[in-house]
């Protein structure tokens, strides 16, 4: 972790060769988590990691949200290491639940970010990779994102769906330079995740921010992203990365395009590639 | 009971704390013995906003008042034949009749006793809580301690302190403190550990401070927690007066006092009367804080009525 960042630039997110083992300390088996895993994102990019449970997507979420850190290989977030892009706040963290306080109300939940760790702001001017954005209004992004006449109510009035919206809106407005989201919509039905999927597209096409985010879903993953890294398991490795090139801005419509439908299929068999190359143990 | 609350320090997620809840009422009621009082009343929280309205309808308030008369009918049928050991309800009356000033007095005397005692063990066990979940190396240190405290009977240190304060309010405040400190801190430690992973993880990402993290996240958290161990404490920290009272006969007023020295002189009726006058103090007591709660934890509660 702190050999020099060779690869650190400004305007990507990088990890490079990241290995990650767990447990081995004597009572447990050893579990590679990450091995040899490269990726590469541009600032800007919309970015999905696929892949079967226990590839390790999610452990190289937390990699980049600094959460965990890589036992060797390098992890960079626009130039920064992870510990200090968190210290800057760059980082905007959707978890699979909302994580929402149950006591405050949806402003309250949006607003308590930019509360706490007031020190980052004068830090993060002092960061080549940041790129200074004016702070966002709280009411008008969840007005945005469709909760505009739910602002004082408790998350436990609210809907499952309308949760999430929360949590995401608590990321979007801390203007964080990357959105990590470890796939925030797996337990929403499948009429709110494809409504919630509009909604964050339209919102980072006007904020434009770097997103991450994990799922497992092959369609929500192309609708998306920019850009689709196919992981595979036992050890945790990336497969192949594939670039869909598919106009935006992307609409509901898209979802039965026949384009949508071969990257579909293309992403399905490198996950069957993946899966049968691999020591299959389950 | 370490185990208890130590095994909640990581492994939680999101919909445990509803069960950790009553696990820790039990868990600090069954120190003190006073479990149904507390449990029972969590398992109506539900039902609560409709039986406000409905408190008119016989069916409400009819089993209360049979389940009275029936109690009531017994004890008489008792008494009756047992003058000596149990004195008619009808003395009882005339007791606190004739002399309302003395019972009113001797129970403000137990009543600021427990509370005052009551609130220095909360703050102690509230810090101690804060100090044991932030700190490791403290935590080994102090909770043995705190155990070996619980273990010991406070009945058995109050003659003790008697003799070392002397017949003052000291020893009372001191059982009565020592008596409320573990169920509180007990809970609190559970309470500020209740805050679930992922909402960590997100506040971890933005590098909120430890400070930031206990005041913004871990106190209100705890706050279901606290009140679970107030419904258990209140009831305990009267318990604690009328101990120590007990152990210094004589000296002082308190209804304590009032009790230990009726029944050396056989007044059965005064015995009893002081008795009504506690068990009418912690109702009341209890039903305080159940009201702050609801006030409180609206958030909470009415998460609990969603799942529920």
């Amino acid at each position: 972790m702190n050999t020099t960042r060779v690869n650190a630039s400004p305007d990507q997110i990088v990890v490079s060769d990241a290995l990650k083992i767990y447990g081995g300390s004597g009572s447990s088996a050893e579990v590679t988590a990450l091995s040899h895993v490269d990726l590469t994102v541009d600032r800007g990019q919309f970015v999905s990691i696929i892949g079967p449970s226990g590839c390790g997507k999610s452990t190289l979420l937390r990699l980049i949200a600094g959460l965990e850190t890589a036992d060797s290989g390098d992890v960079s977030v626009f130039g920064a290491d992870p510990d200090q892009a968190c210290a800057a706040k760059m980082i905007g963290f959707v978890p699979q639940v909302p994580a929402l306080l149950p006591w405050l109300s949806v402003v309250g939940n949006v607003t308590l970010p930019s509360k706490v760790n007031r020190r980052a702001d004068a830090l993060r001017r002092t960061l080549p990779g940041h790129v200074h954005r004016d702070a966002a209004d709280p009411r008008a992004l969840l007005a945005k994102i469709g909760l505009g006449d739910a602002l004082d109510r408790l998350p436990h009035q609210l809907s499952g769906g309308m949760q999430q919206r929360v949590a995401i809106a608590r990321a979007f407005a801390i203007q964080a330079d990357v959105l990590l989201m470890d796939e925030p919509f797996s337990a929403l039905d499948e009429f709110t995740r494809e409504a919630i999927q509009m909604q964050l597209l339209e919102l980072w096409e006007q904020m434009r921010t770097t997103v991450v985010f994990v799922t497992h879903s092959i369609s929500e993953a192309v609708v998306l992203s920019d850009k689709v890294v196919v992981m595979s398991a036992r050890p945790g490795r990336i497969e192949a990365v594939v670039d869909i090139d598919l106009p935006r801005p992307r609409r509901q419509g898209l979802l039965e395009s026949a384009a949508m439908h071969e990257y579909e299929h293309l992403i399905r068999g490198k996950l069957q590639t993946a899966w049968a190359a691999g020591p299959v143990a389950r | 009971m370490t185990n208890h609350a130590v095994t909640h320090d990581s492994a939680k997620n999101a919909a445990l704390p509803l069960d950790t809840t009553d696990t820790a009422i039990a868990t600090a009621a069954t120190a003190s013995g006073t479990a149904a009082a507390a449990t029972s009343d969590r398992r109506a929280t539900p039902r609560r906003s409709t039986t406000r309205r409905s408190i008119l309808r016989p069916t409400i308030w009819l089993p209360v008042v049979v389940a009275l008369l029936v109690a009531g009918v017994l004890w008489e049928v008792v008494a009756i034949n047992n003058t000596y050991l149990l004195p008619r309800l009808g003395m009882i009356g005339q007791a606190i009749i004739t002399q309302p000033a003395f019972y009113l007095e001797n129970a403000w005397v137990t009543l600021s006793e427990a509370l005052i005692g009551l609130v220095i063990g909360f703050v102690a066990a509230f810090i101690v809580a804060v100090i044991v979940t932030e700190s490791g190396i403290l935590r080994r240190a102090i909770m043995p301690l705190a155990v070996v405290l619980n273990v010991t009977p406070v009945v058995a240190i109050a003659p003790a302190l008697v003799v070392a304060f002397g017949f003052g309010p000291a020893p009372k405040l001191i059982v009565t403190a020592l008596i409320t400190f573990f169920p509180i801190l007990m809970n609190v430690i559970t309470g500020l550990n209740s805050v679930s992973p992922p909402i960590l993880q997100v506040f971890a990402t933005l590098r909120a401070s430890r400070l930031e993290v206990l005041t913004r996240l871990r106190l209100p958290s705890s706050l279901p927690y606290v009140f679970a161990a107030l419904k258990v404490v209140f009831p305990l920290s009267i318990v604690g007066a009328v101990v120590a009272e007990f152990s210094a006969p004589g000296a002082a007023k308190g209804l304590g006092t009032v009790i230990s020295v009726a029944s050396s002189n056989s007044r059965l009726a005064v015995v009893y009367a002081a008795i009504l006058c506690l068990a009418i103090m912690g109702a009341v007591l209890l039903f305080l804080v159940t009201l702050l709660e609801k006030r409180v934890l609206r958030w909470h509660e009415s998460q609990l009525l969603k799942r529920g």
